[in-house]
């Protein structure tokens, strides 16, 4: 099927089933009607928005759901790192991973208006990350981006994606990832929606023997939105780590959806997922791991941890561990809990007020998450970003 | 001759925790420079009166008064009493994980320092008073990397409870049960660090159970706290008769 008939197809299945409901078990903590509810625009108009690329970063700039050409930095590219629109690279990899199943990919996929492409060639090591900023200002207006990302044996690539934007849209993207043999891709997203858009993401990731794919998600805005990250370890030895962390307030929703699979022997995977949730937040976290019966010698460890500053703050947390091997090294943990009263009494007996005592507390509970991101100009954006956000809500 | 400001006046003090009263009428002066340990059995209310003058919201004050350096401590949250120059060496020093004894202790320092109207310290004049006074009690720079009491032993804990109550150089060092846990070996570097912090200007309350510290920290003023009152008071010689007679005659006398 090409990338024309894929499309065609994703429209049909899109149209016939609709978006999903609370009835269905992936989404019964998910309510998307305001999402189904919701009339979008297919206008089009530059962003007025400003934006700061990362520094040192090769930034790739979409505005409005479509390559700014203008606004990115993309002249000067080492050899054998190809990057652009993926209207242009047809890659027919594209929709490999991601299927149609799902309503946010087939709407996706039938509608995408534009997105990044990147290919990294077999043994090349791109040090500078690539920043991908996606900048909404068109009000009532959907934007469908989808991503491609392909990472050659023995080379190493990182990409950093950003959203940002005002005041009402719907964001859905797709981001595929194909990391060959011994190849290396960090993956961070920072997710700073209006606080009354919707952001939605499917992430696919393919790995290699000995292939390192780490995903790293830091979460601030939307008014409701959810991570689908999928990870397929599909050649031995192979290593996916996914870290998040998000910070709610208000009444945001977010939802974050792991899958990694297990799929050969001698694979690690590893997730640790940080939420800190204020006022009327509210977090899903379902985090699944498939280890086949070919899966020997998996070790696989994760851990979900929450933190409530409220009493209308909920966190709904599902490990699901399904395990098919015999030979494996699976764990999993969950917590929901409330600052330590005792240790903010004791920041206090030392002369540090209520205020400043929470930020340090959450500062140091967000760090474990933040202390994992191996891209220092992104360890630095998100660190600023989360201190902003903890400070603010210590007030 | 006028008289000097008492350091703390605590006036016919009662107290409750989660409704139950504890402490039941409590009147004790610390003038600057005096040290004065309160003794008593278990229960008897003294980590109540400890928090209560930290300002632990959870333990209500229901009557009475506490004037520090003349001035009421109602009105001021636990952090405000800190920055006032009150300071309470914990019986069980809480463990905060993510957060490094260096970091926590600078912010510390310069909480401190800017309620007091003083600059912040920078990096470098913080590292050399940290230098100064981690001699004091024998602090090892791994400790002061890790997490704040993180993973400490009992007798790391207790000092750097001491080390921190150098750096912050308070008015009156409050020290609850600082013995309990301490083999002999750190209870004497304890007491050297404490030892070392006397002065003419600073104050001491030493809650403990058992007379033991008090060969260390020798206390000029011995109060028996039981069943939340003091019940006697006198010198350090005190001390030793209750290590001779225990608690128990006074606990007869309340029944």
């Amino acid at each position: 099927m090409n990338l024309a008939e894929l499309r065609k197809k994703a429209e049909m299945e899109f149209s016939a089933n609709g978006f999903p409901t609370t009835r269905e078990e992936l989404w019964r903590f998910s309510d998307v009607s305001p999402v189904a509810n919701a009339v979008f625009s297919n206008d089009w108009k530059p962003s007025e928005l400003e934006f700061q690329s990362l520094e040192g970063s090769l930034v790739v700039v979409f505005e409005n759901g479509k390559l700014s050409r203008e606004k990115s930095n993309l002249g000067n590219l080492p050899e054998g790192v190809r990057i652009g629109s993926i209207l242009d690279f047809p890659d027919p990899r594209i929709g490999s991973l991601a299927g149609t199943q799902s309503a946010f990919v087939a709407a996706n996929t039938a509608r995408f208006s534009d997105g990044l492409w990147i290919e990294v060639d077999d043994g090349v090591q791109l040090e500078t990350p690539i920043h991908l900023i996606h900048l909404a200002d068109l009000d009532g207006a959907a934007f469908h981006l989808r991503n491609f990302i392909s990472v050659g044996e023995n080379a190493s690539a990182t990409l950093v994606e950003e959203y940002v934007g005002e005041p009402f849209y719907w964001t859905n993207t797709v981001t595929e990832c194909f990391v060959a043999d011994r190849g290396l891709l960090d993956r961070y997203k920072i997710q700073r929606e209006s606080p009354s858009a919707f952001h939605f993401q499917t992430l696919e990731a393919r790995l290699g023997a000995e292939a390192v794919f780490s995903n790293h998600a830091v979460t601030l805005g939307s008014r409701l939105g959810r991570d689908d990250i999928r990870a397929k370890l599909a050649g031995r030895g192979g290593e996916a780590i996914c870290n998040g962390l998000y910070l709610l307030n208000g009444k945001q929703h977010f939802d974050t959806h792991l899958f990694v699979d297990h799929a050969v022997p001698e694979c690690n995977s590893h997730e640790l997922y940080k939420g800190i949730l204020d006022e009327k937040a509210h977090a899903v976290f379902c985090g699944r791991i498939l280890v086949r019966q070919d899966a020997q010698q998996t070790d696989a460890v994760q851990s979900n941890r929450n933190l409530l500053l409220s009493r209308g703050a909920k966190v709904n947390t599902l490990p699901q561990l399904e395990i098919y091997a015999d030979d494996v090294k699976c764990t999993h943990g969950a917590t929901i809990g409330e600052l330590d009263e005792q240790a903010l009494y004791y920041l206090q007996t030392r002369g540090i007020d209520p205020v400043q005592g929470q930020a340090m507390l959450t500062g140091a509970f967000a760090n474990e998450v933040l202390d994992e991101i191996r891209c220092a100009p992104f360890k630095a954006y998100a660190e600023e970003r989360v201190r902003t956000w903890l400070e603010g809500v210590a007030k | 001759m006028e008289k000097t400001m008492a350091l703390l006046e605590i006036k016919n003090l009662h107290a409750s925790v989660a409704g139950n009263q504890i402490l039941k009428g409590i009147n004790l002066t610390i003038n600057p420079g005096e040290v004065h340990a309160i003794m008593g059995p278990n229960g008897s209310g003294k980590s109540t009166l400890s928090n209560v003058l930290a300002g632990n919201e959870a333990y209500e004050k229901t009557q009475g008064e506490i004037l520090f350096q003349g001035k009421n401590l109602d009105d001021l949250a636990a952090h405000e009493r800190a920055c006032a120059g009150i300071f309470l060496a914990f019986q069980y020093p809480v463990e905060i994980p993510g957060i490094s004894n260096m970091y926590f202790l600078k912010a510390a320092v310069n909480a401190v320092r800017e309620s007091r109207g003083e600059e912040p310290l920078d990096a470098m004049d913080f590292l050399d008073l940290v230098e100064e006074k981690k001699k004091m009690v024998q602090i090892r720079d791994d400790l002061l990397e890790r997490a704040v009491n993180s993973g400490f032993s009992g007798g790391e804990k207790k000092r750097n409870e001491i080390f921190q109550m150098a750096m912050l150089e308070p008015r009156l060092g409050i020290l609850d049960e600082t013995d309990s846990g301490l083999d002999i070996d750190a209870l004497r570097i304890v007491s050297d660090g404490v030892n070392a912090l006397r002065g003419s200007d600073r104050g001491f309350l030493v809650i403990t159970h058992y007379q033991r510290l008090l060969d260390y920290i020798v206390p000029d003023f011995v109060h028996v706290l039981v069943n939340g009152q003091i019940v006697k008071s006198g010198g350090k010689e005190l001390a030793l008769e209750l290590e001779n007679e225990g608690y128990a005659s006074w606990n007869g006398e309340q029944q």
